[in-house]
């Protein structure tokens, strides 16, 4: 009888058991994917939400039967809305899991120095929701490592500004603003856009961001007539001004800035909300075809509406792999030219019907944005 | 001039929270020398007990109120074991620099229990009672329900302090203490039970003013910052630890507010009664309302 050392017993068994996994590993192991989307601190829901848009997109290639014959397997990391987070985050996806392509994230600022380390390694970003035109800008023109796949915020402001005069008709327009960067440079931006399409601001007041009464600001505003009010700030204290306003009789179509784009607002402003316009990119009711067969593929999938967050999430990480099928290989750099010049004709979720994923130079798709119109407290787009 | 009177009143609901978070700041401070940060807190807390109250709980006002001043007594009695009973016989820096740990300890658990998203409590308070009846336009000035109560219920709650610190054996004691601790510990009070009963009033008043401002404006895990502050202006302008002093005050500085957003700018209304405030510190040392006697 030969005797069997229990070690070569192990080894042997060990290989066998092992070699099926380690020749399939070769062939057809899942390709790994990256997501970076804040999971938790302060931006957690929206980063839950944009989340689902990547599952649902990585489900639905998977239920095809999966790219280039394996399985797509998406590696999420948490970057807190923390760049120091972020730069960890982007490192541990490349160098442990190799992944082609990221998806993210929704903190512009986290993008802005997530996305340096990301083009060293030549691995492209497509944005999770960030907006920021600083996203985009950082990029070298004709080069962009940081993709996305909608209007920046600058765009969002000038859309929302002109739909004032343009589609509401109304020339006398209020200014309200927090002092912070975002909503000092809001006001500007309105100021300029309005006064250069015919519109006339009656006035112009700022705010700390987090103040709660507005009462005696709102008193005065409404002295003086204005037809149309914008609010640029975030979504809790417009949805405080908005509630006030209607308490005390400041009657005038409220505008509001892309924070105010979400559920939370109506919810806070309550029967207030009523009336209110703001910009957006998608909603379930789009009248682009793409977009609505997504809404309801979505909703058959998670029993809830898509939203803007979902469908960022969806368009980004569709993007990202039809461009790894069409290059045929899970090469970063391969990847990051096909997004570059090669998706001219890939239709996207967001935007108005017919909308692709034309990168501009800058790494960003230009088309005018929605005006949703809040009514029976659900955003409704008027085409 | 008929706006003139709205930006009074507008001034006076805001000024009624102040006082209602004020004077429990300045009781802690004047008979237990606490100088207390975390007291923004106990009005977040007030407010999310509030919705707690009316949302999950159901419960009618008076009841809620109830609910919301018991909870916010909890608060103070579990700081008072905090910030004053281990520390009364030290510097008085150690209350001050726990108070300010306690602060942001409430404020993260808030941040992982309540989330970072404002709520407001849905309060209706047009259909209450009593309340209900009383017209909600006063020739040019037009007050909502829901407003009308905070100037109320400070005005019945502080006018219910002012009698029991005036007439009630707890008052008394609560003054002596406010006086000279010692002496008031030789004539038989004690002292640790009034350190419980200030905390706690102290707490109740701030939780009360948070949840009813929870039903006008929003609550959110940091909203105890600011308020904190306007708190501390109060107690200043009144008179470090003068109860009706920081009543009058807090209204003052409601109205100030009020009228510097309707006429001066509304970006400039936080910063007047910081302004005051230093030059009140620079040259009335003792409060608008202060005596300038000292202490024995």
């Amino acid at each position: 009888m030969t005797r069997l050392s229990r070690r070569s017993f192990l080894t042997a068994a060990g290989v066998s058991l092992a070699t099926p996994y380690i020749a399939r590993a070769q062939s057809n192991a899942p390709i790994k994917v990256g997501g970076m989307l804040p999971m938790s601190g302060a931006a957690s829901i929206e980063g839950r939400q944009v989340l689902l848009g990547l599952q649902f997109a990585v489900e639905e290639i998977n239920a095809k039967g999966g790219l280039l014959d394996r399985k797509i397997e998406l590696v999420i990391e948490d970057d807190e809305s923390n760049s120091t987070k972020g730069v960890t985050a982007v490192r541990r996806l490349i160098e442990r899991d190799k992944v082609p392509f990221i998806v993210g994230t929704y903190a512009s600022a986290v993008v802005v120095a997530a996305v340096k380390v990301a083009a060293e390694y030549k691995v492209p970003m497509l944005s999770g929701g960030s907006t920021a035109a600083a996203g985009t800008d950082q990029n070298t023109p004709g080069d962009p490592w940081f993709f996305r796949s909608w209007p920046d915020s600058n765009k969002q402001g000038e859309d929302t500004a002109k739909a004032i005069v343009e589609k509401f008709k109304k020339t006398k327009v209020a200014i309200i603003h927090d002092n912070t960067n975002y909503g000092v440079t809001l006001a500007d931006q309105v100021t300029r856009v309005v006064t250069a399409v015919g519109g006339v601001i009656v006035s112009r007041d700022s705010f700390n961001a987090g103040e709660q009464d507005f009462s005696s600001m709102l008193t005065k505003v409404r002295t003086l007539r204005p037809e149309a009010v914008y609010i640029g700030g975030w979504a809790g204290d417009g949805a405080n001004i908005v509630r006030q306003a209607a308490e005390i009789g400041l009657r005038a179509q409220f505008v509001g800035s892309g924070s105010m784009l979400s559920d939370d607002f109506i919810k806070l402003a309550g029967p207030a909300s009523e009336g209110f316009a703001v910009a957006t990119v998608f909603e379930p009711s789009t009248p682009n075809p793409v977009g609505r067969a997504f809404a309801d593929r979505f909703r058959a999938r998670f029993n809830q509406d898509a939203n803007t967050f979902s469908s960022i999430g969806f368009d980004s990480t569709s993007i990202g792999l039809e461009a790894m099928r069409r290059v045929g290989r899970p090469d970063g750099q391969e990847i990051q030219k096909m997004i570059r010049g090669g998706m001219k004709d890939f239709a996207l979720a967001q935007g108005p019907a017919g909308t692709t994923a034309a990168f501009n130079e800058k790494g960003s798709v230009d088309f005018p944005d929605f005006i949703a119109v809040i009514k029976d407290g659900k955003r409704r787009l008027e085409v | 001039m008929d706006l003139f009177l709205q930006y009074l009143v507008n001034g006076a609901v805001t000024g009624s929270t102040y006082v209602l978070v004020a004077v429990g700041l300045t009781l802690i401070f004047g008979i237990l020398g606490v100088v207390n940060f975390a007291h923004g807190e106990f009005y977040m807390i007030g407010g999310y007990a509030g919705i707690f109250a009316v949302t999950a709980m159901n419960l009618p006002l008076l009841p809620a109120i109830v609910f919301v001043l018991a909870v916010a007594a909890c608060v103070g009695l579990a700081a008072e074991a905090i910030l004053h009973r281990p520390m009364k016989d030290r510097d008085a820096t150690s209350s001050i620099v726990s108070s300010f740990g306690l602060a942001v300890a409430l404020q993260n658990a808030a941040l992982i229990v309540m989330g970072p998203q404002p709520q407001r409590l849905n309060l209706d308070a047009s259909k209450m009672p009593l309340l209900s009846e009383l017209p909600t336009e006063f020739g040019p000035v037009f007050l909502p329900h829901q407003r009308m109560l905070i100037p109320l219920t400070m005005v019945a709650l502080i006018g219910a302090l002012y009698a029991v610190l005036r007439y009630t054996w707890t008052g008394r004691s609560l003054r002596a203490m406010a006086q000279h601790s010692t002496v008031a510990r030789l004539c038989g009070v004690r002292v640790d039970r009034v350190a419980m009963v200030t905390f706690a009033t102290g707490a109740a008043l701030a939780g009360i003013a948070g949840m009813l401002m929870s039903s006008v404006f929003l609550v959110y895990p940091i909203v105890g910052n600011m308020i904190a502050l306007k708190a501390f202006t109060v107690v200043i302008l009144g008179g470090m630890g003068n109860v009706i002093g920081a009543a009058v005050a807090g209204l003052l500085l409601g109205v100030i507010e009020s009228l510097t957003s309707a006429y001066v700018s509304n970006s400039t209304r936080d910063i007047v009664g910081f302004v005051i405030v230093i030059g009140v510190l620079l040259f009335l040392p003792n409060g608008l309302f202060g005596k300038s006697v000292g202490r024995s």
